[in-house]
């Protein structure tokens, strides 16, 4: 099992507890050690791990204040960002309304498209939901260049909502993929709750 | 240590409360206070108003009336723009000019750490002062703003507040207790303070030792920020609410259903807090009604005064 090991000393609060989440979302480290020169510290650092899902135990050598985090979410299940990071977080919602980006060779279209689906993620926990309407939707059924992705960005808790209408418009309702199917009611409500809607 | 002191010191340092008072006629006692500290947000407009509201608050936790101000600044010239030093001046002297008092003066040094307050003149009845070792059985305690600006400054240092969060955090830091300290006047109020570095424990503490009385704190009617609670949890605690904690440990009591979340927003150290107000056990919902009414909507009974002598605080 891979350990972690960050090494915290001389950092007052909150570096600490910022090295460790980076760290967890840099990956799921199993086991992750995080050395600290103080009881504060140790405790807010102990506090984040288990609020990410870690088990935890503290321990003490001389000067150093350590604290040992076992991951205890079940395989395959990532640790999720509590609440609050996403509460932090500004909310985003990118509606995609097509499967091309921007008007002309259609070719272009569809590599841009896809490079910008690979490349949203880089908004991190911003990135709030995604929505599929209109020729939109064929990104999300078999056969999709960016299936791989969009599975990889629902498993890691971001909402995928994918409109029904559309769906039996095109005759795609058995061929979805990924993402929930939705109608114009909840869509409507993620763009009044979202702080930024970006359409594409 | 010995103090030098005169028979028209009213509180002086041997007894050490918000702010010092001096008799001068029958009629009239000067109030004086000083305090001064490094950014706790990053806007120098808004700094400057938490540093000027937070430093007029000891006159108001004393029940006086602020008359004059005096600036004090010490700046990094060398690594910083004059404008910065220029905006917070500015919001020092608008949340001044709002409270009725005069800028009559300052002094600015240069140093490696930006610091900025004000000193605080002001006038009060020399029967009329209202110190903080007068907690009689019976009493209610009431606060007046919510506790958790420590853990939420914490997580705005780490990037992880919103901007809606930061801003409804700087505008109560920014809120003077000047409405607050008005409309305590109207009721039979026996001490008050001010809630600032020490936390609510803290400086309930200081009222209680000494007092031969003792507290119980119904930790559910305290008034917190939501987010506090949720960034304590995720370990954005201040070191300084770990050492108010461990402080006060012997003469504090709390109950275990009391989520430890809660605990630490008790002890969180606190810019420009709000007042904390003993005030006759049968007027403590009319007080604080008439604060909500008054605009001071966070404005909560959190508790009583007992009569056991022990000196302790016991948070249910």
């Amino acid at each position: 099992m891979s350990l972690k090991e960050i090494d915290a000393r001389g950092l007052a609060c909150p570096a600490p507890v910022l090295q460790t989440k980076a760290a967890l979302q840099e990956e799921a480290w199993p086991r992750i050690k995080i050395v600290v020169d103080n009881a504060a510290s140790q405790q807010n650092v102990q506090r984040f791990l288990e609020s990410q899902g870690y088990r935890t135990t503290l321990e003490q050598s001389g000067e150093d204040y350590l604290v040992m985090g076992t991951c205890v979410s079940r395989p395959g299940e990532q640790p999720r960002m509590s609440p609050t990071l996403e509460a932090g977080a500004k909310k985003i919602m990118v509606l995609c309304a097509t499967d091309r980006m921007g008007f002309g060779d259609d070719e272009l279209g569809l590599k841009l498209m896809i490079s910008f689906l690979r490349t949203i993620k880089e908004m991190g926990s911003d990135l709030w939901r995604l929505v599929f309407v209109n020729n939109g939707v064929k990104l999300t059924i078999d056969g999709s260049e960016v299936l791989a992705d969009l599975k990889d960005y629902e498993k890691a808790g971001l909402k995928i909502l994918v409109c029904g209408t559309c769906l039996t418009h095109f005759d795609l309702l058995e061929r979805k993929q990924v993402g929930e199917t939705t109608n114009m009611l909840d869509i409507v409500t993620a763009m009044q709750l979202a702080d930024k809607v970006i359409s594409i | 240590m010995v103090f030098p002191t005169d028979e028209n010191v009213l509180i002086g340092l041997d007894r050490a409360d918000d702010a010092g008072v001096y008799r001068i006629t029958d009629d009239i006692a000067l109030i004086q206070t000083v305090d001064f500290f490094t950014p706790i947000v990053d806007d120098p407009y808004w700094f400057g108003q938490i540093a000027a509201a937070n430093a007029l608050s000891d006159v108001y936790a004393m029940s006086g009336i602020p008359k004059t101000a005096m600036n004090l600044v010490a700046f990094p010239a060398e690594e910083m723009e004059l404008t910065v030093l220029r905006q917070i001046i500015q919001g020092g002297i608008d949340k001044i000019r709002e409270a009725g008092v005069v800028l009559i003066g300052g002094h600015s040094i240069v140093d490696k750490e930006l610091k900025y307050g004000l000193s605080v003149t002001g006038i009060i009845h020399p029967a009329k002062v209202l110190a903080k070792k007068n907690l009689r059985p019976g009493d209610s305690l009431v606060l007046t703003k919510p506790l958790g600006t420590g853990i939420i400054n914490t997580a705005i240092k780490a990037g992880l507040a919103s901007a809606e969060l930061t801003d409804r955090v700087t505008r109560l830091m920014a809120e003077l207790n000047r409405d607050a300290a008005r409309i305590m006047e109207n009721f039979d109020v026996g001490a008050c303070t001010d809630v600032t570095g020490f936390g609510l424990l803290g400086h309930l503490a200081e009222m209680v030792c000494g007092s031969g009385t003792s507290v119980r704190i119904e930790s559910a009617k305290v008034p917190v920020i939501a987010e506090a609670l949720e960034f304590a949890n995720m370990g954005f605690v201040p070191a300084g609410a770990y050492k108010n904690k461990e402080f006060r440990e012997k003469m504090t009591a709390c109950a275990e259903t009391v989520p430890r979340s809660l605990q630490d927003v008790l002890v969180d150290p606190q810019t420009s807090g709000g007042l904390l107000i003993s005030v006759g056990g049968s007027q403590a919902a009319s007080l604080a009604c008439a604060l909500q009414a008054g605009g001071i909507v966070d404005a909560a009974v959190i508790g009583e005064v007992t009569a056991d002598p022990a000196e302790k605080i016991s948070v249910v």
